[in-house]
């Protein structure tokens, strides 16, 4: 067991969603997962009891930006694709980049992408995006 | 790609400073762990490379990563002294132009500090003015 930092992280990307492929130059990744919960106290309960339903997640890649990069030009203008279905999958990884081995992966869109360019500082690419489908962890 | 080669960085920045005090008026210029007797009142200048802080700049271990790559180089300017600061400030400005915000073989340099004046020579015996250029590389592994 051991403490992961930041640095052994990674992002693979496919628009196609057929074979994903590190995005050269993240900086950084995160995902929130929700799962919304449904109410079923009945009469007479004095507690209240709920199950689980729908599943979603949402998250953020940040890359340093840098157009010969291999992989970032493909994911930053996937928001650019029209009639999305959502056939883009994405890996994340807490460290390696082994497939189906310390990540999360899932089908998704991604919602927005800001470009920042500032006097002095590297210029960052965030991408948001929103899962769509099943999500599958392998963080154990 | 492959780990950044520190000695070409310092070599890309001390060439760019010999080629051009090679130019008329020719100055010497000295680099770090050299041996140098200056002529008195003559004016030469004295150039420091100094790699500083890296830091991680993308995601990826030992593959597909970035760091950046922090240094300073410390220019002295040293002229005759008691004869103003005219001739120091004239290699002053060509030293500032050769690095005010260029991008040379990947090191991004910073608009330079100075030159600025230094109450204490060292050598003494000399009017001295110092520029301090920070620069960045960006290693891609």
């Amino acid at each position: 067991m051991a403490v992961l930092r930041g640095e052994q992280g990674a992002v693979q990307f496919d628009a196609a969603g057929s074979s994903n492929a590190t995005i050269v130059g993240t900086r950084s990744w995160s995902l929130s997962t929700t799962k919304e919960t449904l109410d079923i106290s009945k009469h007479g309960d004095t507690f209240r009891s709920f199950v689980g339903s729908m599943i979603s997640g949402s998250g953020t890649v940040e890359l340093v930006y840098d157009p010969d990069a291999t992989g970032q030009a493909a994911f930053l203008e996937d928001v650019l694709t029209t009639a999305d279905p959502a056939d883009a999958t994405f890996e994340l990884f807490t460290t390696g980049t082994t497939s189906g081995t310390d990540s999360v992966s899932f089908a998704g869109i991604i919602t927005d992408m800001e470009i920042t360019s500032t006097v002095g500082e590297i210029d960052i690419v965030t991408c948001n995006f929103i899962t769509s489908g099943t999500i599958t962890g392998n963080l154990e | 790609m492959a780990a950044a080669d520190l000695n070409s960085i310092r070599a890309t920045i001390e060439g760019r400073l010999a080629t051009e005090l090679a130019n008329s008026p020719a100055i010497p210029v000295v680099f770090n762990n050299m041996a140098y007797e200056p002529t008195p009142n003559s004016s030469w200048v004295q150039c420091q490379v100094d790699f500083g802080s890296n830091e991680h700049l993308a995601q990826g271990s030992t593959a597909n990563a970035r760091n950046r790559i922090v240094g300073l180089t410390v220019i002295n300017i040293f002229s005759a002294k008691g004869v103003g600061p005219g001739a120091n400030y004239t290699i002053g400005k060509r030293i500032r132009d050769l690095y005010n915000r260029v991008i040379v073989s990947g090191v991004f340099f910073d608009a330079p500090t100075g030159p600025e004046a230094l109450a204490s020579p060292a050598p003494e015996g000399y009017f001295q003015t110092q520029v301090r250029v920070t620069f960045e590389f960006i290693e891609e592994l």
